[in-house]
């Protein structure tokens, strides 16, 4: 079902309004380059906007991020599509591409919509927030989260009743069920990939019980948790709603692990683990954290002297492979592992337990390109064709990739990334205008 | 059809149906939100309380209380004395 087909033309397109994305669009803008920004999600920020606090500095993730999107969303050479997606990229010219872009409607007007959530409060229908991943519910007349960016309400059409409800109590008129889908056909100069990463399934490992038994949480639920816009009040357990006091970290779920076809290091878990576990031991004092790992990469600025504070502050590192995870009667988990330093095997048990899931490619971004051959790395992964000396290059000459698209990284390096992208891209286009 | 500004669900309600799925959620909702409610009017109740009443899943009635506590319904109260449970009450 589409509405009008347009044409617009940019001299960027950027592909994700992450951070690494977000960061490459203002480059590019304050450059000069009028840019479009195309996102999935319906608000641009990314997974750092939904995180709680950085490592290792443990600066408030959303302090960071928000001036960031706000400076992105106000900039006048900045155009975002929210809720898109690009579907096919071919090139026009020697200097140009033209790409195909579906807005898909979020059944509100935006310039009208003043995020007071009166919608939200009318709506009766409660649903899974993706947002909490899953810890809580929605509305199907929702504001993504608090912080979104844009701050526009939206409306889940597949589980709306269409009760009018919202639109009853909406005091500026701005819900607007009668919009459709826009086929925008969008003239470019150069393209920038920042997809970002897929988290792991944990599904994928049965014997650990993810989604069997419920105090089995993955470490972007526990980041919720910990994060200021939290779904409960205080970290608890989804199973029972207890307060945890022997939580275990178990690391490498679905990295270095050829059985799930994931062999490489995911590159942030360690450090991720270890500041949720800082965080951990201020927001319960009396809890016992316990991380078990392979090898603890701590390889950045500043992560090995994280490490050591984590350890001085208590938190337990045990060096061992976890078999198999089951459940007690009183919902605790005994974890079943092998301690690798002394070679045996052990049982022990806790009462929460965060898979430290790691990064996977996102390949969403290899069908998009018709023309040209986007390669991917063995790990599929965009291959840089040129890492040493150009590593924002991919196999396509005026496409460039940032963050995480080209493999796992923390946030620093891909907005460093970000950064190299966005000034091949300027160079790009300063040699061809 | 004539569209009007303020009830424009009527116009996709001709061209769209609700799926049974959604009318469905909805229903179960509507139930597990009174019941929960209701319990609350009697007396404040732990997660583990609020189970055995409404012999619900404890991971559903987690699921369930928090959406309400955030949608201003319901309140939290007090931890019990092993910090262990908070109770949860109706907000006034």
């Amino acid at each position: 079902m589409h509405g009008k087909i347009m044409n617009a033309s940019f001299d960027a397109l950027v592909i994700g309004g992450g951070i690494a994305g977000g960061e490459a669009a203002l480059n590019l803008a304050n450059n000069g380059f009028k840019v479009l920004i195309v996102e999935k999600d319906l608000s641009i920020g990314g997974k750092m906007i939904l995180l709680s606090k950085v490592f290792p500095t443990l600066d408030c993730s959303a302090c960071i991020t928000t001036p960031k999107v706000s400076e992105i969303s106000r900039h006048p050479g900045i155009t975002i599509f929210t809720g898109s997606e690009v579907k096919s990229i071919s090139r026009k010219s020697e200097t140009s591409f033209e790409a195909v872009v579906i807005k898909t409607p979020r059944y509100v007007i935006g310039e009208d919509c003043t995020g007071c959530q009166l919608c939200e409060q009318a709506c009766p229908v409660l649903v899974h927030d993706q947002f909490q991943y899953n810890l809580v519910g929605r509305k199907a007349a929702y504001i993504p989260f608090s912080i979104a960016s844009p701050r526009v309400a939206a409306i889940d059409i597949e589980n709306c009743t269409l009760c009018g409800a919202c639109e009853k109590v909406c005091p500026t008129k701005c819900i607007d069920f009668t919009q459709e889908e826009e086929e925008y056909c969008i003239d470019v100069k150069t393209v920038i990939i920042a997809t970002g990463f897929n988290l792991f399934d944990p599904l994928k490992i049965p014997r650990y019980g993810y989604g069997t038994y419920k105090n089995i949480i993955t470490s972007m639920q526990m980041e919720r948790q910990l994060a200021p816009t939290r779904p409960f009040n205080t970290i608890l357990r989804p199973g029972d709603g207890k307060v945890p006091d022997r939580i275990a970290y178990v690391l490498c779920t679905g990295s270095r692990d050829m059985t799930v076809g994931n062999p490489i290091c995911s590159q942030i878990c360690c450090m991720y683990s270890i500041k949720q576990a800082q965080l951990l031991m201020g927001a319960l004092p009396m809890a016992d954290v316990t991380i078990y790992y392979i090898n603890i990469r701590s390889f950045g600025k500043g992560f090995e002297e994280f490490y050591d504070q984590a350890k001085g502050m208590g938190v337990n590192f045990v060096k061992g492979k976890i078999g198999k995870i089951t459940e007690n009667e009183n919902g605790n988990l005994n974890l079943r592992y092998e301690d690798i330093n002394e070679n045996v095997v052990r049982e022990s048990e806790h009462d929460l337990v965060v898979l430290s899931v790691g990064v996977l490619p996102n390949t969403d971004s290899k069908a998009l390109f018709h023309d040209g051959d986007l390669k991917l790395d063995p790990f599929s992964f965009v291959d840089q064709a040129d890492p040493l000396a150009s590593p924002s290059k991919t196999s396509i000459d005026g496409v460039f990739v940032a963050g995480t698209a080209t493999g796992p990284m923390d946030i620093p390096d891909s907005i460093l990334s970000a950064g190299a992208s966005s000034a091949e891209a300027i160079s790009y286009l300063n040699r061809r205008l | 059809m004539e569209i009007e500004k303020g009830k424009t669900y009527k116009y996709l309600r001709e061209k769209r149906e609700v799926s049974q799925a959604a009318k469905d959620n909805l229903k179960q909702f509507i139930k597990i939100k009174k019941s929960i409610l209701d319990a609350l009017q009697e007396s404040d109740l732990t997660i583990e309380q609020l189970t055995q009443k409404l012999n619900m899943p404890a991971n559903e009635v987690v699921y369930y209380l928090m959406s309400l506590v955030k949608y201003g319904f319901v309140q939290t109260g007090a931890v019990d004395d092993m910090d262990a449970y908070f109770s949860y009450k109706l907000k006034k």
